[in-house]
Formats: structure tokens, sequence, C-alpha cells
């Protein structure tokens, strides 16, 4: 009987009317529909951006730059719902891409499924997979889980590798094109859309858990996880749902680029430096904003990219892509939106952020407005 | 399976378990004195082990020679780490962001070693290479007792600076009670980088050893992290003596299983054995009571 | 004296590596009262605490509250029965507002609700009636970690009522607070017994355990040694002996 002190509501407390907070206030009301206009402006500009994006491209690589970007978008939001609401950092998650892309085009090529309804079942199958590993990754915390997980993914590099007539094993697993008519640049045009809408998808799910009573858990979780559960947070349970619907999301991209991609090799889609890449471009934007990963996906993915059509494949993206991580995690754990904000307050109108205000000062503010907002 | 080939697997499982030994101490230091799970401790490995092969093509001395070398540096690269990198990271968040930090340290190496020295396979090519020693009908290649010999003969001193030195007290009394050792004032943050300092050297002597015997390429730190990973959460994190239990254990396990089932299908058991222990005794199979905290 | 609707513990024993924190500890606490647990440093009162509210598994023993065995549950359960508690040095999200930090403790279980927005009107109006009831309303909107050690232990116990729990365990609510604050901390818990909650505080601020608690359990070697009102276990001999050594 978990929920018995759920079911008999308590009567209210007798006590004072609460004070209006600075919430309620006029001149904060205000300074809340200016900064919502901006962001629905900056919202529409990015969505334009974007969308447009296929028609700007100058030519099919650059466009299949945007794609595989577009991809790494999808994965780093995909991270975020374990590793920005809870703060569990898994660094094998690439092993729900691989599993995502390989259970997509074995499904395809042993059961005849069609490419999209391969495509979901492929997301089932992640999360029936995920659901003993999450129990057994879960029972320990902090760096215990990130062995784990990257046990997860190397476990999965052996066993693809190993097993030549399930996989292909090195030789690769022809995945069939879902549009065999399609051009090339058309194929990766449509599959840019595919994935943005995929993006946003999640990026609405995102949001929702963010504001809901489940997301705050799931940030009590991140904060002090004792002190969560004693307050009566199911952790465990909590925990759980998020790595399910982070695994789940991260497969879906996963099969999604299997099916653009049409080709697996075991040491791509288990590779470590996939899950390094979700990290890194989650972390770099923020891990506890909604387009923190999307952002630092277009910061990395795009440097990657350019970096490979320039240059080709050398050792230096794994230097440059170890600098960056180190120097992120040095520098700016919290990703580059909180600096940037914190930047914008400093320069801004308003004087100081409320991180920096004391109790007094805060109180003083808000007797003052409330004053001021009786005088009106 | 025919009785020698069990022996000689069994012995080879012993001297590959030494090795892992070794490995998994350096480890259970890091984590002991920082609670600091080193990503990168065995991209070092893989490090020295170049170092060693490339001191070898160059002189055309014995590799081993290289430890002379190796051992410091790797002792001041550890101590500077822990200095400049470690104590950079907060408090409240080190164990998670240490693990980022060393995982990206690990991306910087391998990448190094492919920039310096392509990613070509590289193997040291010695006189005794070749030759085998009879052992109760077992076939031992020479070049694998001398790894054992040396990682044994590493982890003996090992045991005996941490049982007997001054500064080996001051260690274990850093990795049982931070503060209690700074209030009977061992200044733990000096003892910290020294354990560092003393956890990479193994890396340089581990890695010394592996170059002896081993094919050497700059992602192969990938195939030690798991099944070195895997030894310490099973054998509890920040306990030496589990971690040496263990890695013996799961190296004889490992060695023994390659027979019937070949090399990759055997490392699963590195990772069956992981998920084992977090099933049935998350804190770890031999002593250890930290892992669940971490 | 043994009430079957109240916190009990039978038989409860604790080891870390061979010491015996608690040593088969059996504990009956009064139903709707004060109840203090004292005991000098060491003597196995934290770990007591963090077996009752299932931080740590007891090795064996039982746990029972108003008849149900809650031995070896993890901590929400425990909390969702109805008992809350803080922490020894108190413990708050530090990188939330005082508000968030109070919606946390809001208890569902239903889909729908939990994956409703979490400032629901009528929890924020609950939160702010016990923010007003603790003193600390006017910081609603400051990160709980920019708040004095005072006020964040004034939140901690806010956040533990959010839960409306009938028991709430407080581990050393007085420690490191100033003598003022003490007071209201006091007046609080007194209030609070007097609508009808049964307080279990772990207290080493003797002067606060005396004129608060109506019943006084004593701890040494993990196990109780003497209990019954202030009063009486001021004087008596064992509790004496048990503190100064004598």
């Amino acid at each position: 009987m978990p929920n018995a002190s759920d079911t008999e509501r308590p009567p209210p407390s007798p006590t004072r009317t609460a004070a209006p907070g600075p919430r309620d206030v006029k001149g904060t009301r205000q300074a809340l529909t200016v900064a919502r206009a901006v962001k629905l402006v900056a919202f529409v500009a990015g969505a334009v951006l974007i969308l447009s994006f296929p028609n700007m491209a100058p030519n099919p690589y650059i466009l299949s730059a945007g794609v595989v970007v577009a991809s790494y978008a999808c994965t780093a939001t995909a991270w975020n719902f374990m590793g920005g609401f809870t703060g569990y950092i898994s660094l094998g998650h690439a092993a729900f891409f691989g599993l995502g892309a390989y259970a997509t085009g074995l499904l395809i090529r042993d059961l005849s499924w069609p490419p999209f309804v391969a495509w979901l079942g492929a997301g089932a199958v992640v999360v029936l997979i995920t659901i003993p590993v999450g129990i057994a990754a879960l029972r320990v915390r902090g760096a215990s889980f990130v062995i784990v997980s990257i046990a997860f993914v190397l476990i999965l590099l052996l066993v693809s590798q190993a097993w030549k007539d399930f996989t292909g094993g090195s030789n690769g697993l022809v995945v069939p094109r879902p549009f065999p008519d399609l051009l090339r640049p058309e194929h990766h045009r449509v599959f840019f859309y595919l994935f943005v809408a995929l993006l946003a998808v999640m990026l609405l799910v995102w949001w929702v858990i963010d504001r809901s009573r489940f997301g705050a858990g799931l940030k009590a979780v991140r904060e002090d996880e004792d002190k969560a559960q004693a307050l009566g947070v199911p952790t465990r349970d909590y925990k759980l749902v998020a790595y399910l619907v982070s695994a789940l999301f991260t497969g879906l991209s996963g099969g999604m680029y299997a099916l653009w991609f049409g080709d697996l090799d075991p040491i791509f889609q288990f590779s470590i430096l996939l899950g390094a890449y979700m990290v890194l471009m989650a972390l770099l934007g923020g891990v506890r904003h909604l387009y923190g990963p999307l952002l630092g996906a277009l910061i990395v993915g795009g440097a990657l990219e350019y970096f490979k059509l320039e240059y080709g494949d050398t050792q230096l993206h794994l230097v440059a892509t170890a600098v960056l991580l180190g120097v992120v995690v040095l520098f700016t754990p919290n990703g580059i939106i909180p600096a940037a904000t914190d930047l914008v307050k400093r320069f801004g109108p308003q004087d100081s952020s409320i991180r920096e205000m004391t109790a007094a000062e805060l109180l003083e503010r808000n007797e003052n407005e409330a004053r001021r907002a009786a005088d009106e | 399976m025919s009785g020698s080939l069990l022996f000689q697997s069994l012995v080879l499982g012993v001297l590959l378990g030494g090795l892992y030994a070794l490995l998994a101490a350096g480890l259970t230091l890091y984590f002991g004195v920082m609670r600091v799970v080193m990503i990168a401790h065995s991209a070092f490995l893989i490090l020295a082990a170049y170092l060693a092969w490339w001191f070898n093509e160059r002189t055309g001395l014995d590799p081993l020679l290289s430890l002379v070398v190796t051992v410091p540096l790797f002792f001041l690269v550890g101590v500077g780490m822990q200095r400049l990198l470690i104590t950079r990271l907060r408090p409240a968040t080190l164990t998670m962001m240490s693990v980022l930090l060393t995982f990206a340290i690990a991306l910087f190496i391998e990448g190094m070693i492919g920039f310096v020295w392509s990613g070509t396979q590289r193997r040291v090519q010695l006189p005794y290479s070749g030759s085998n020693i009879e052992f109760f009908g077992a076939n031992i290649a020479v070049v694998k007792l001398v790894a054992f010999v040396l990682a044994a003969a590493s982890l003996g001193a090992l045991y005996v600076l941490l049982k007997k030195s001054r500064f080996g007290q001051a260690l274990r009394a850093t990795i049982q009670h931070r503060e209690a050792a700074q209030l009977v004032g061992i200044r733990t943050d000096r003892v910290a980088a020294l354990g560092f300092g003393l956890g990479l050297a193994t890396a340089a002597v581990g890695g010394t050893a592996l170059a002896l015997d081993a094919t050497i390429y700059p992602s192969l730190h990938w195939h030690w992290v798991g099944p070195l990973m895997a030894i310490i959460v099973v054998g509890g994190l920040g306990s030496i003596p589990g971690t040496a239990i263990a890695a013996m254990v799961l190296g004889i396990g490992q060695s023994l299983l390659q027979v019937e089932l070949g090399t990759t299908w055997a490392q699963t058991l590195f990772y069956v054995a992981l998920f084992a222990t977090l099933m049935l005794r998350p804190q770890g199979f031999f002593g250890g009571r930290l892992a669940q905290r971490f | 004296m043994s009430d079957p609707d109240g916190l009990a513990t039978e038989g409860l024993t604790k080891s870390f590596g061979g010491v015996r924190a608690v040593d088969g500890a059996t504990v009956t606490f009064h139903q709707g009262r004060i109840n203090a647990l004292i005991g000098p440093n060491g003597s196995g009162k934290t770990t007591f605490f963090n077996c009752v509210t299932g931080m740590i598994r007891p090795d064996s023993g039982t746990v029972t509250y108003r008849g149900r065995d809650l031995t070896g549950r993890p901590p929400h359960r425990i909390a969702r029965a109805g008992i809350g508690r803080s922490f020894q040095l108190c413990r708050v999200f530090p990188r939330m507002t005082v508000l968030e930090n109070m919606l946390v403790a809001v208890r569902r279980t239903r889909l729908r609700e939990l994956l409703v927005g979490a400032r629901q009107a009528e929890d924020i109006a609950k939160a702010r009636g016990l923010l007003v009831r603790v003193g600390i309303d006017h910081l609603e909107n400051v990160e709980a970690g920019n708040l004095s050690y005072g006020q964040q232990k004034l939140l901690e116990l806010a956040g533990v009522l959010m839960g409306d729990p009938e028991t709430i365990m407080l581990d050393e609510p007085a420690g490191g607070v100033n003598p003022a604050l003490i007071g209201r901390i006091g007046t609080l818990i007194r209030e609070l017994n007097a609508e009808g909650r049964t307080f279990l505080v772990v207290e080493h601020n003797m002067d606060l355990v005396m004129s608060l608690s109506h019943h006084v359990v004593v701890f040494d070697r993990g196990r109780p040694i003497a209990e019954g009102p202030p009063a009486v276990v001021r004087e008596d001999p064992r509790v004496l002996e048990a503190y100064l050594g004598v």
C-alpha cells in the first residue's frame, strides 16, 4: 500500500494565506512576457533555419553532413533523458544506438518487415533488452554505473563481431533502403526531415517531463538521491523509466541511421567514441536545458563533419574530441547555455541574477514590489 | 579437453591473472585515494607498451630496459595529473566528472599514439620471442613468464611498500578514512598525489610486460578497460586483496574458456561476472563496501 | 507500555566489518508523543535511525510501524508509510529553489498525475502554507544552496511536512544552529506534536531534549540501556555511567 498517504488528503494546514511571491507581481510578469517573446522568436528562427537547411545546402556532401549532425542531435538529446535529468552519466549509450540499428536491419532482412515497422519494432527490442540491463546497472551509483555502461557497449561490440552469422560481423550488414526509387540527394533530404521530426518528438517529450512532477523527482535524484528517497520519491523506478526512455530514443536514432546509411559495421555502431560524442555534446550545450544537447550537437557535430570533409579521417579528431571534453569537464561542466545566460544577465538590464541576491535583498525587493503593486 | 591442455591453460591463466592483478591494483589505488575511476589506466598501459616497443626499435636493447625511464616518468605524470587536473574538479561531482576527464585522457592518448606511430599493428621482436619452457608438461612462452615475474615482483614491492613503510601506512589510512587521516596529521593531498603516481607506475610496468608478448595498436586499450573495470567491481571497489583475487579468478577463467570458445567469447566472462556481481552483491565479492555509494 | 500502533524495533542489529553499530536493539516509541533518542557519540543512534528509515538494511531484527513490518523496505516505502525524516547534516537540494524543494515531496503514483506540470496550484498553496509556518516563505524563489544553514534546516523540516507524515524522525535538529533558532525549532516541534504528530528526535542538546520530550530512550553500544520520562532518565545511574564513564 504505497499510496495510502495519497488517498487520504489531509486537511489544509491552519495557516495564514501565503504572501504573494514575486511571480505574481506585475513588473516581473512583464519581464517574463518579454523573455517569452524573445524565446518564441528564437524558436521560430531556429526552426526555420533548420528546416530550410536542405534547400540551402550547396551540394549532397554538405547535405549528408547535415543528416549526420541531425542524427547526433537526436542521440545527444536522447542521452540527456538519463544524463540530464538524473545526473547518471552513461558513456555506453552507443550500445542502444547499435542495438536499434542492428534490430532494424535484422527485422528487415530476416523477417522482411516493412522498413518503418521494423524501425518501431527495433525500438521495442531495445526497450526489452534495456530493462534487465537497467535493473542491474541502477543497483549501483555514480562511478560503478559508468563502468557498467561502458561494459555494456564493449560486450555488445564483442558479441556483434563474434556472431558473424547473425550480424555479418565486420563484413557489415546491408540494410535495404526504404525508398529505393529516390536519388541520393533526395534520400538525404527525406532523412534529414525524418531525423528532425524524431528530434522534435524528443524535445516535446523532454519538455513535458521537465515541467512534470516526474521530472521534479528525477531532478531531485540528480541533486541528492538519498534525500529524494527519504521524501518518498521511488528513485529506482524513476531512474529506470528515464533510462528506458533514453534508451528507446537512442535506439530509434540508431534505427533511423541504419535506414539512412544502409550499411552497418559493429566497430562504428557499438563505438565508445559515439557514446563519448553524446556526452560531450550534451555537456557542452548544457544538460539541464532543453536545447543544450542540440546546441552541443550543432557545434561538435558541425566541427567533426567539417574536419572530416577538409582533412579526411585522421587520428586528430580523437585528440580534438578529447581536448574539448577535458576542457568542458574542467571549465564549464554546466555547459555553455548557463554560461551564456549568466553573461547576458551580467550585462543585461536586470542588475543581477537571483543566484547572487541575498535573502535580505530579495525580501526587500519583494516588499517593494508588493507595495508598488498595491499602489497601482 | 585433455589434462595437459587443461593444465597448460591453467598456468597461462595464472600468468595472465598476475598481470591483471597488478593493473587492477593501480586502479584500486586511484579509487582508494581519490574516489576516481581511472578510465585512462589502460590507455597508459598501451602507451607504456608503445614506449617499450619504440625503445627497442630505436636502440635495439631489451624493451625491459625502458622501465628505467617509463616507471619514473609515469609516476611523475600521475602526480601531475592528480595535482593539476583531478583536484580542479568540484568535490560534489568528483567521481562522475573524473570518469569523464580520464575518459578524455584515454581518447587523447589513443589519438596521439595513432598520430605519432600510426595505426599499424606493432610487435616487439626479441631473440627469445619464440622460445618456450617446459613446465610439468605445459609449454610456457618465456615472454609470458618474464611478464608474470615482472608483474608479480612489482605487486610484491607494492605490497611491501603499503604494509611496511610510513608512506604506505599514510596511504592506507587515507584510503580508509580521509578525514580521520587528516586529523592525525597526514597530508592527504600529498598522499593522494603519490598514490596516483604509484598507480600510474603500475601501468608502466604492465605495459612493458604486455609489449613483450602482444601485438599492439592504438585502440587496444578498450580491450583492457572492460576486463579491468569488471575486476575492480567484482573485487569490491577499493580493496587491493579483493581485486587481486578477482583478477586471478577471472584471468584463469578466461584462459580456460579460451580453449573451448575462442578469445572473443572468452572475454565475455568478465562482463557476465560484472553483471552477476551487480545483481547478487553490488558491494563486490571480496571486501570493499564502497562500491554502492560511488 | 508497548503500543501496537507505534514505531517499534525488535532485536535490530547492524554490523560494519565486525563492529556491531546496532546490537539487538528492541525499542518501542510512544505514538503521539515526542520521543528523544540520546546517547554518547558512537552509541549507534544514527545507524539505528538509518536502519529504521531504510537507508541501511539491518542484518537482523525487525522494524514495525502501526502493525506493519517495514524491515528492509526501501526509504521511499517507509516515507510513504507515514514516517518522514531529516538528515544529520541537513540536506536540501542545493540547486533547486526553495519552492521546488518543497514540490519534490509531493507524492503521486498515477501516470497522469506524474506527467502533469510540477507547479500545480494546490501543491504550491500547500508548500507556501508550510513555508509560512516555518518562516521562510519570503525565500521561495531563492536557490536552497544560498540559504543560511538555519534556513536550510527549516526548509528541510517544511519539506518533510509536505508529505504529511504522522511520525517525524529528526536527526539532530538543533545541531549547528544558533540558540534563537533552536527555540523556534522547539516551538515548531511542540506545535506539530499538539496536532497529533509523533516525533522521534536524536539530539545532543540536553536542554532541548529535557524540555521538549515526553519519553527519552538512552542508547549505549548499539542498544537501549534506559528509558522513561526525562526527569527519571536524567537521574538514572546507568545513563550517568554511559555518558561520564563513572
